[in-house]
């Protein structure tokens, strides 16, 4: 496996200014203790509900958001100690694509405008090469060269998303960050763009981080993922071996809401109680237990570990590994009563 | 050249539009009046030596009368006062927008101590009650006409600044600032391609506004005898007017005169920022000409459109095919 | 089964700078007594064009309507004026938003906001709506009602708004509530909570409910029957079960197959071509006949009918699927 980004005990911490000047100042811990890698040419999927901090993971991998500690490798350098014009080169190799296709191309731009900015930030002026190269990279994503001209509003959420790979692939990226990239489409262009994404990866080597709360979009294109709930990864590698035997109850239970359109009236459904707490004061011991259907006393104030139940398969879970020997309060395996109902 | 193109392209919305057209029209009334002034009144509205014409009814030679203490023309002055008031008002609202604009950005695009800074001076500001500090101002600065505009342009370019700072915020944030960002972008290509350009629209009509605002204020100004005393403004003609007793020996026309200028300078100005607000906002529109369109339209259209969505195999009436195909296919554009 | 709701050939076009948008387009609908019918459909597809409809919630002018009958609960409403409208609205038919936030009142506190329902529909006194409203917020599953009744909506989170909302569309147990997109905005684990609600709420209080969504997936874990709509036609109708084991319309198929499954083969995924039409530029013929595999010319030039495929079935093709190939 040859890496082409590592994280290492990376955190992100946002700073909370309360109403009132003598109110306390909350941490937001968005992103606690992130360590992972990703191989080149895989793609690495990032699950989790809203809040759970992978927007900001991707943005810390990206270096668009500065790690409170830890450090970022991309292709073995660590990009926020380089001096900022190696910064700015080695960044020009990951390039993003957003959630929002209308937000994210700037209405005043034409097709030519949008696509061709990366090159014209470079540096490059030749303009007849550039509309070749634009040209070409309309093609590949499924538009052709008579959109040149247009601009966004004349195009369907899907096209314009078509349009934000187009920008995103022109630099040849080897790194590309992929925001949930279908979610605000139609189902039916759904399909078109993962196909798209697809095709594009295989034709120019990429690797992927595509970043989803849909599970099943995850497990048919990834091939590593992290499952994470509040800042932290409850789970995490193969995605093969998670989906086929996941071991924390979140990935569990995420799992089983997936609702699927395969008609089957007895299908067990395993439904969370409660919210998603608030990332201002994580609880301190495992994040999840709160809402854990299986959580024990000790679950509260001792954080499990993340530990490698099988080859590139990691769980961090209380439940899968026992609790370490030492210091553990009384009654420390009780289940949680008040979840009990 | 793509500049022009896009400022010709501009005008052009401006023109299609009933509102914008009127303003446009007007506003260039104004400034072709301003300029070619000499050529326009008949007398030389400075000149008070004219004894023997003093407190004329309006007639085919003094269009508006003369002054009752002075015996200017009150038309020539009319005339003349459309250079003070544009003047006044156009410089001091370009210049609102540039001081406006420039520390907008600046509090919204560099942020941190900047922007706290400005938008601390800006909340000072709007809390000083203007009309006193103007009189002060004046007081001590002298009233020459540069000085009044300096005024204005200080006091004014609050509002402005504080409306392109959460703007700027917006844009500062959106997703394909953050892809020139990831593409390598400096601060200041992301500033002058996608922050700069995003604003401009809020700048032009910004500026139209507050430009009638100014006239307004700068009549006001002059009418408490503010102003330069020696320019010809619509304000000090009014003031003159009121203080020669204009009222008194019933000469309605010389107080008419400046006032219909005044409003009418405003509401061409105020005519087109509205107008320019409308096409850049487009929900503030109402009923729009669209429904008017639409009703003007012949109502069998829709009744037809109306009728094509039948299942008509199911109410078991035929259709004629080409008939079908060609109501399918027709839009309002048609 | 005499139907609470029947909508007959309801026609909405909206004039727009792009033409005449033909939102919806002779929609019939029926929704039985207890029955939880569900409206899918991509965006732009008039679905709810069609429920706002219903509730006579389309301003008009800009728009114009037409339909034939909309009867509910054995009278026709289609005639009937704002006033009487309102008395109908909340206290026998009511509706859920997507988004909570900016269908709750923000200077409100949830409580008062049920009370309010209470107090205009059934003429109790503060203190009985209040008692009420705690119980109801109770049914839906908020924990700590009582408190929970006192917090403004901004204090809540998402999923908890969503009950709330719930809460006040069952508070006068309307004979039927309209779902338009209720957990598209929540998270999965969220969602699946607020539909087990949503159903249990419906059996349990003997409403109807019109459900209105683009996520089949909601639709399969709750719905009895299922409308589909493509540009403004019903292009199927049939019972949720029969819909998803044997789909007859090429859209419904194409529809269902480009949802992803977690039983699907890697990398690849099925995909409908092209993309929806532009509401004021359709093609000729049938709506879906330049996405469709199984086009033939006769689709080109004439809209097929919906007919009778099955038992409580109907279809909108010329040549529909069949469990066992092609007609």
């Amino acid at each position: 496996m040859r890496e082409i980004l590592r994280m290492n005990n990376v955190s992100v911490h946002f700073p909370v200014k309360g109403g009132l000047p003598f109110l306390k100042r909350g941490v937001i811990q968005a992103v606690s203790d992130v360590s992972l890698t990703i191989a080149h040419g895989e793609t690495y999927g990032i699950v989790g509900e809203s809040g759970c901090g992978k927007t900001t993971l991707a943005n810390a991998m990206i270096g668009m958001v500065k790690p409170t500690s830890g450090e970022v490798l991309f292709a073995g350098k660590d990009l926020l100690r380089l001096p900022k014009e190696e910064f700015k080169k080695a960044r020009q190799k990951m390039q993003m694509i957003f959630q929002d296709p209308f937000s994210s191309l700037n209405p005043r731009f034409n097709v030519y405008q949008i696509v061709s900015e990366p090159m014209f930030i470079r540096g490059e002026d030749d303009q007849e090469a550039m509309i070749a190269r634009v040209v070409e990279l309309l093609e590949l994503v499924g538009l052709s060269s008579e959109d040149l001209y247009r601009y966004p509003s004349d195009f369907s959420g899907g096209q314009r998303q078509r349009l934000g790979i187009a920008r995103a692939i022109s630099l040849n990226p080897s790194f590309l960050v992929c925001d949930e990239p279908v979610s605000a489409l139609d189902v039916s262009i759904h399909a078109q763009i993962l196909n798209l994404l697809v095709m594009i990866q295989e034709q120019m080597k990429l690797t992927y981080v595509f970043i989803s709360h849909n599970l099943a979009d995850v497990k048919n294109i990834c091939d590593r993922m992290a499952v994470m709930y509040l800042g932290k990864v409850m789970e995490s590698g193969s995605s093969d071996r998670i989906f086929k035997r996941p071991l924390h109850p979140y990935t569990q239970a995420l799992l089983a809401a997936v609702l699927d359109t395969t008609f089957d009236e007895k299908r067990e459904q395993i439904i969370l109680q409660g919210d998603i707490p608030s990332p201002i004061d994580p609880p301190l011991g495992c994040r999840f237990w709160q809402r854990c259907p299986q959580a024990m006393e000790g679950c509260k104030t001792i954080p499990p570990e993340h530990l490698e139940v099988e080859d590139d398969h990691v769980v961090a879970c209380h439940l899968v590994h026992g609790f370490p020997a030492v210091e553990l309060p009384d009654g420390y395996d009780r289940p949680v009563e008040s979840l009990k109902k | 050249m793509k500049r022009i193109k896009g400022m010709s392209l501009f005008v052009g919305r401006l023109w299609s539009h009933k509102q914008g057209k009127i303003g446009l029209i007007m506003v260039s009334v104004l400034i072709l009046v301003a300029v070619f002034a000499p050529f326009i009144a008949p007398f030389n509205p400075y000149d008070v030596s004219e004894r023997t014409t003093k407190g004329l009814a309006p007639s085919a030679k003094h269009w508006l009368g003369t002054t009752i203490n002075t015996g200017q023309d009150i038309f020539s002055m009319l005339v003349y006062g459309t250079r003070v008031s544009l003047v006044v008002g156009v410089t001091s609202g370009v210049c609102i927008a540039i001081v406006g604009s420039i520390l907008g950005v600046m509090a919204g695009y560099i942020g941190g101590f900047v922007d706290t800074l400005l938008m601390r001076i800006v909340d000072i500001m709007l809390v000083i009650p203007t009309l006193p500090l103007v009189i002060v101002l004046t007081n001590v600065l002298g009233r020459d006409f540069w000085i009044i505009i300096l005024i204005f342009v200080a006091l004014g370019w609050t509002g402005l600044a504080r409306t392109i700072r959460s703007l700027v915020l917006v844009l500062k944030n959106s997703n394909y600032v953050k892809a020139a960002e990831l593409a390598g972008a400096s601060r200041w290509h992301i500033m002058i391609r996608h922050i700069l350009p995003g604003t401009s629209h809020l700048v032009i009509m910004s500026t139209a506004l507050s430009s009638a605002g100014i006239m307004v204020a700068e009549a006001g100004l002059s009418f408490l005898g503010l102003g330069d005393p020696t320019a010809i403004s619509w304000g000090k003609m009014l003031a003159d007017a009121q203080s020669g007793g204009a009222l008194l020996f019933g000469a309605w026309w010389w107080i008419l005169a400046p006032g219909l200028g005044i409003f009418l300078a405003v509401f061409s100005f105020m005519r087109l920022g509205i107008v320019m607000e409308e096409m850049a906002n487009p929900r503030m529109k109402q009923t729009s000409g669209v429904y008017k369109l639409f009703r003007s339209l012949d109502s069998s259209y829709v009744e037809d459109v109306l009728n094509s969505m039948d299942d008509y195999q199911q109410i078991g009436v035929g259709r004629p095919l080409e008939k079908g195909g060609a109501t399918h296919g027709t839009n309002l554009e048609a | 089964m005499e139907p609470i709701l029947k909508l007959r050939n309801l026609k909405v076009v909206f004039p727009t700078n792009f033409g005449l948008i033909r939102a919806v387009e002779s929609v019939d609908l029926d929704i039985g007594d207890r029955e939880c019918v569900a409206l899918v459909g991509e965006s732009g597809c008039g679905k709810s064009v069609t429920s706002q409809s219903v509730m006579r919630l389309i301003e008009s002018p800009p728009a114009v309507t037409r339909v034939d009958a909309i009867e509910f609960a054995g009278r026709d409403i289609k005639d009937y004026g704002p006033k009487q409208m309102q008395e109908i609205r909340g206290k026998e038919m009511s509706m859920i938003f997507q988004d909570a936030m900016t269908s709750l009142n923000p200077v409100m506190t949830v409580g008062n906001q049920i009370d309010e329902m209470y107090r205009r529909h059934q003429g109790d006194s503060k203190k009985a709506a209040r008692q009420k409203t705690v119980r109801a917020l109770e049914l839906i599953g908020l924990p700590e009602p009582t408190a929970r009744a006192n917090s403004f909506p901004h204090e809540l989170s998402g999923g908890m708004r969503q009950r709330v909302l719930l809460a006040m569309a069952f508070a006068c147990m309307p004979k039927l509530i309209i779902a338009d997109e209720p957990t598209t905005a929540l998270d999965v684990t969220i969602q699946a909570q607020v539909l087990k609600t949503l159903r249990g709420m419906q059996r349990g209080c003997g409403t109807s409910l019109l459900l209105v969504t683009h996520d089949l997936s909601v639709v399969a874990s709750i719905a009895d029957t299922v409308y589909v709509m493509y540009s403004g036609k019903i292009v199927e109708k049939a019972p949720v079960k029969d819909l998803f084991t044997a789909p007859q319309h090429p859209y419904t198929v194409g529809l269902m197959a480009a949802v992803p499954r977690l039983t699907d083969e890697k990398r690849k995924f099925t995909q409908i071509p092209g993309a929806v039409p532009h509401p004021a530029r359709k093609p000729s013929g049938c709506y879906f006949h330049p996405r469709c595999d199984y086009a033939t010319a006769e689709c080109k030039k004439e809209m097929p009918p919906l007919v009778k495929s099955g038992a409580d079935r109907e279809v909108r093709c010329f040549h529909p699927l069949t469990a066992g190939g092609r007609q």
